[in-house]
């Protein structure tokens, strides 16, 4: 019994790997065989950014409506290190990350709050970083509104590299946290934090790694990101689009799950780059209803179609 | 020896003809993107609608003479829609090099929605034909980059300053608030107005505030300038900003001797449909080419275009941006007609070469060494009202003024 | 200059009321985050541009119409929509997505039909010149964005204690599950209550072109965080609250632009953030911390 429990579990990780491994390897190959990188290199920034909104709101269920103050975090902090530490592009993506962490330290009060509240206040707090960062009284520090021009460090074929790894070990990082005693926990507080509390589990400790876990790698993926492209404004950074984006693409394919964030950036992603080319003053129309059709028909996501019948996703 | 010459000739000729034959393309692909939704459509799309007007007409005549290939060959628009989003703005460039792999690409119009593209043409060595985007950082070490259709933030602002030193100072100005919204655009113009009246010395800057772009309401603001008291007030703001603050003085009642802001000269339609003649009348702003008649050697003169762009019937409000959007074109009809071929570096060339020797309805087209466009300057000019119209008149430099300003009591 | 921007910070303030007020009504009621609200208010200004445009239409019997026709708006949208939702395990958090769609769908909509340049009402249709004011002169149209925020927020006053529909909503508000147990017909209260939420954003839209200068089909997102702050400020789900957080906003926003102009706009966002963590009730009321 208990040797058949292990073995299954053990088919499951292997499942979730493989999984993640097929995503990883085509998306390291793929330039080799389609030349518009940038656009893979979105598909990889936005595999990446769901699975890390995926961690938080998946597992805890807080939904950071602001996630994309940590990514404008990872790209400031890259290239502040840049402009000022003329740091090599590695460690600056270093600093981008202890950026998004220690914001995330500052914002982990916000977990008093409950829901729908919790939401609100996060993004509430993206705007503020945003505010600070582009006023033109931080002009010798930020570049304020002016934006910034890392040109020397732009290295597209390596900071695309870079930006897979961090896709792998994010993918990794979801594959612990389905198979672990951790992520059990967390789920755990996710269906009733009182009761989780009562039966021993850590709950503030456990949120607060999902937290933490989280806003490291949406700073690190902003960190690529400024490294990709090199010259942008702080609206760039902090364009809302990254936040709604990583939301939708998550909610769409089913959160908590590994198969739901990339089978939603990939499908979703993908019509957003057709129809937003073909038929482009319809795309926010067609946009819009899709996410209100999927709220109200589907709500779990896509995975929720096979798992209502008992398949196991990974 | 006489056969073998002639074989040999014979063979460099049908080489030549071959070689001619297969550079000469069906149709000559110009990548744009444009932003029908979101904050920058307001800009975009008139620079769009411009550009493709010049698209239409070109067609309509057969296509774009190109002297290399001594023919006219049809144009293809490809112009997305980034939706001002920049993230989508980025792949969409890539994917107009990349994939449509046009022959010319163009910038949407707003700099924050030009950013994105300018690392990314100097990756794939394309030239980048930018019509509106001053950022300055865009021209700092990078030769695939040209402003085509308006000039560097610090020309902008340049004949106001002047003015308020010269004329200004003569008539008693003395102290001058500045209120700015803090982007891109009008921050810079801040920035370089506030070194002119440094350097020249003459005047004190009383005020000096940067508000956000998305501001709404300036009564407060108003307020608050009013009780330093200053007799020249510079408002430098996006066309939301100015139609607010100038309503917002209108209701207050409040004066100022000399009052300049951008949009009015900018966006005269827009801003006399929001504020009225009364509201603009005795305001100072930049005389663009939508309110001056320059001689144009290429091209359609002011009017003809405007007839053109009613009769387009394109719903919106005809101003600056779509003389820009013209003007683009103009200039990559001019560049076609003198590049050695479609290679990029040879437009590079050829555009540089149009520098001090074009002229359109938006005036001489100068480019300094880094791709700055300086020769379509923006007087500055006065507004009178006139019934429920405004006229507009250039006040300074004196060699281009068509009128006298007048400084309030 | 600093009494001049507390007496135009109140004024302003109180047209702020008004634009939170219907966000703060349907979030009472049915516990949804309204991100669209800023887009039906959008919608309220060029129901107002229009119909001055083409009719000459006073803005104040624009707001009537408004009112009517947002009403009835409201009713299907509502059935349409929410008794889905709320039946959802997390409806709170899937109301922000969904509701977010919606303002997505309102947006294209306006912007395919009306276009994208900035529109606007001539400011003598609401009287010509400054107002005196407690000393401060101020636009005449603040004057009327207050007063009519003044009827909007004594309206829903006797709407909830004085009439009967009031009474049962106030019941839902308290509890959906008691309401539901003590037969009460959740959803008509709650559909009308949805409905005048929309029409006190379509209102406050009619004014909008007076108070914000012009309009755009973009410029919901904005409204949305201000009407935000003054809810939480005010007490999420007490729609008299509203008042006091339109006040602090108001007076807030001049108070920065008076002193701390380039940075006016941390303002809602941290007064935001503050209020949620330190005083989560809002300056009066009832408790939203977990855990």
């Amino acid at each position: 019994m208990r040797d058949a429990r292990s073995v299954s579990g053990l088919r499951r990780v292997f499942g979730d790997l493989l999984l993640a491994g097929v995503v990883v390897a085509v998306m390291a190959v793929a330039p080799s065989v389609y030349s518009n990188q940038l656009l893979l290199f979105n598909f990889v920034m936005f595999l990446t950014l769901s699975q890390g909104l995926n961690v938080i709101y998946g597992f805890t269920g807080y939904l950071p409506f602001g996630y994309v103050g940590f990514f404008g975090a990872g790209a400031y902090g890259f290239a502040l290190a840049v402009m000022h530490l003329h740091a090599p592009p590695l460690a600056a993506m270093a600093v981008g990350a202890a950026a998004a962490l220690v914001l995330a330290v500052i914002l982990t009060p916000l977990f008093r709050l409950s829901g729908a509240y919790f939401a609100i206040a996060n993004l509430a707090a993206a705007q503020a970083v945003y505010e600070i960062v582009s006023n033109p009284a931080l002009e010798d520090i930020t570049k304020g509104p002016y934006g910034v021009s890392l040109s020397g460090v732009f290295a597209p074929e390596t900071s695309y590299a870079v930006s897979v790894a961090i896709l792998a070990g994010t993918l990794l990082l979801v594959v612990w946290l389905r198979n672990s005693r951790f992520g059990l926990s967390l789920r755990a507080i996710k269906e009733d934090p009182i009761s989780a509390a009562m039966a021993g589990v850590a709950v503030v400790r456990g949120r607060t790694i999902a937290w933490l876990c989280s806003a490291l790698i949406a700073g690190l993926v902003g960190g690529a990101f400024a490294w990709q492209i090199s010259v942008f404004y702080p609206e760039t950074a902090f364009s809302a689009q990254f936040s709604i984006f990583a939301v939708v693409f998550t909610l769409f394919g089913g959160a908590a799950t590994l198969t739901g964030p990339l089978l939603g950036v990939f499908i979703l992603y993908g019509i957003y780059n057709t129809i937003g080319i073909t038929v482009p003053q319809y795309f926010q129309l067609i946009y819009g209803t899709l996410i209100v059709a999927l709220v109200l028909f589907l709500p779990n996501g896509l995975v929720s179609l096979l798992t209502k019948r008992g398949i196991r996703v990974p | 020896m006489l056969r073998r010459t002639l074989l040999s000739f014979a063979a460099m000729l049908s080489f030549a003809v071959q070689a001619q034959a297969q550079q000469a393309p069906a149709e000559i692909k110009i990548g744009h993107l444009h932003a029908s939704s979101g904050p920058f459509a307001s800009i975009s799309m008139p620079v769009y609608t411009g550009l493709k007007i010049w698209v239409d007409e070109t067609n309509a005549a057969g296509g774009a003479y190109v002297k290399a290939f001594d023919k006219k060959i049809p144009l293809k628009l490809i112009s997305y829609d980034d939706q001002s989003s920049t993230a989508t703005a980025a792949t969409l460039y890539n994917q107009l090099i990349t994939q449509d792999k046009v022959d010319i690409l163009v910038a949407d119009s707003d700099s924050v929605l030009t950013s994105v593209a300018v690392p990314i043409a100097k990756e794939h060595k394309q030239f980048l034909f930018n019509p509106t985007g001053t950022g300055a950082a865009f021209f700092i070490d990078n030769p695939w980059i040209a402003l085509i259709a308006d000039p560097v933030s610090t020309i902008w602002p340049k004949y106001a300053a002047d003015y308020l030193n010269d004329e200004g100072a003569k008539a008693g100005i003395k102290t001058v608030a500045i209120l700015y919204s803090t982007n891109d655009f009008t921050g810079t113009q801040a920035s370089a107005v506030r070194g002119f009246i440094k350097a020249a010395g003459k005047l004190d800057i009383v005020y000096d505030q940067g508000v956000p772009t998305n501001t709404s309401n300036y009564t407060v603001l108003i307020n608050n300038i009013a009780a330093k008291n200053p007799d020249a007030v510079l408002h430098l703001g996006y066309v939301g900003n100015d139609i607010a603050f100038l309503r917002n003085l209108q209701d207050s009642g409040q004066k100022f001797r000399f009052l300049f802001s951008i949009y009015p000269g900018i966006e005269t339609e827009e801003l006399l449909k929001n504020v009225g003649p009364e509201g603009m009348a005795g305001v100072f702003t930049y005389v663009t080419s939508a309110a001056y008649e320059y001689k144009p050697e290429v091209g359609w003169t002011l009017e003809q275009f405007r007839t053109a762009w009613n009769k387009a019937n394109t719903g919106l409000n005809f101003g600056f941006n779509s003389i820009a959007g013209y003007t683009t074109g103009l200039v990559l009809q001019e560049t076609l007609k003198g590049t050695k071929s479609l290679d990029q570096t040879a437009l590079r060339d050829a555009v540089f070469a149009l520098s001090g020797k074009l002229k359109t309805l938006d005036g001489p087209f100068v480019l300094d060494e880094h791709g700055g466009q300086i020769g379509e300057i923006t007087p500055l000019g006065q507004f009178t009202a006139e019934g429920k119209e405004v006229k507009l008149d250039v006040v300074y430099p004196p060699s281009l003024a068509n009128g006298k300003g007048v400084i309030g009591k | 200059m600093l009494i001049g921007a507390i007496i135009s910070g109140l004024m302003f303030g109180l047209y702020f009321t008004l634009v939170g007020l219907g966000l703060n009504l349907v979030f009472g009621v049915m516990r949804i985050v309204n991100l669209a609200h800023g887009d039906f208010l959008m919608l309220g200004s060029f129901a107002a541009y229009w119909l001055f445009t083409l009719f000459g239409l006073h803005p104040l019997l624009a707001a009537v119409a408004v009112l009517v026709v947002f009403v009835a708006v409201g009713l299907p949208i509502y059935y349409g929509v929410v008794p889905r939702l709320l039946v959802a395990r997390d409806s709170e958090m899937l109301s922000i997505i969904l509701f977010f769609g919606l303002s997505q769908v309102i947006e294209a909509l306006a912007a395919i039909a009306f276009g994208t340049s900035e529109r606007s009402i001539p400011g003598r249709v609401l009287g010509s010149g400054p107002v005196s004011f407690l000393g401060q002169r101020l636009p005449s149209a603040w004057v009327f964005g207050a007063a009519v925020s003044a009827v909007a927020v004594a309206c829903v006053y006797l709407y909830l204690y004085r009439t009967r529909l009031g009474t049962l909503t106030r019941a839902v508000m308290v509890s959906r599950e008691e309401a539901l147990a003590t037969g009460i017909d959740v959803h008509r209260v709650s559909a009308i209550a949805f409905g005048i939420g929309i029409a006190l954003a379509g209102i406050a839209g009619v004014f909008a072109p007076f108070m914000l200068g012009s309009v755009t089909p973009a410029m919901g997102a904005d409204i949305n965080v201000a009407a935000f702050a003054v809810i939480v400020v005010g007490t999420l789900g007490n729609p008299l609250g509203t008042v006091i957080g339109g006040i602090v906003y108001g007076i807030g926003l001049m108070l920065m632009q008076t002193y701390l102009s380039s940075w006016a706009n941390l303002l809602p966002n941290l007064l935001l953030i503050a209020v949620l963590l330190f005083r989560p009730e809002g300056l009066f009321g009832r408790a939203v911390r977990r855990a």
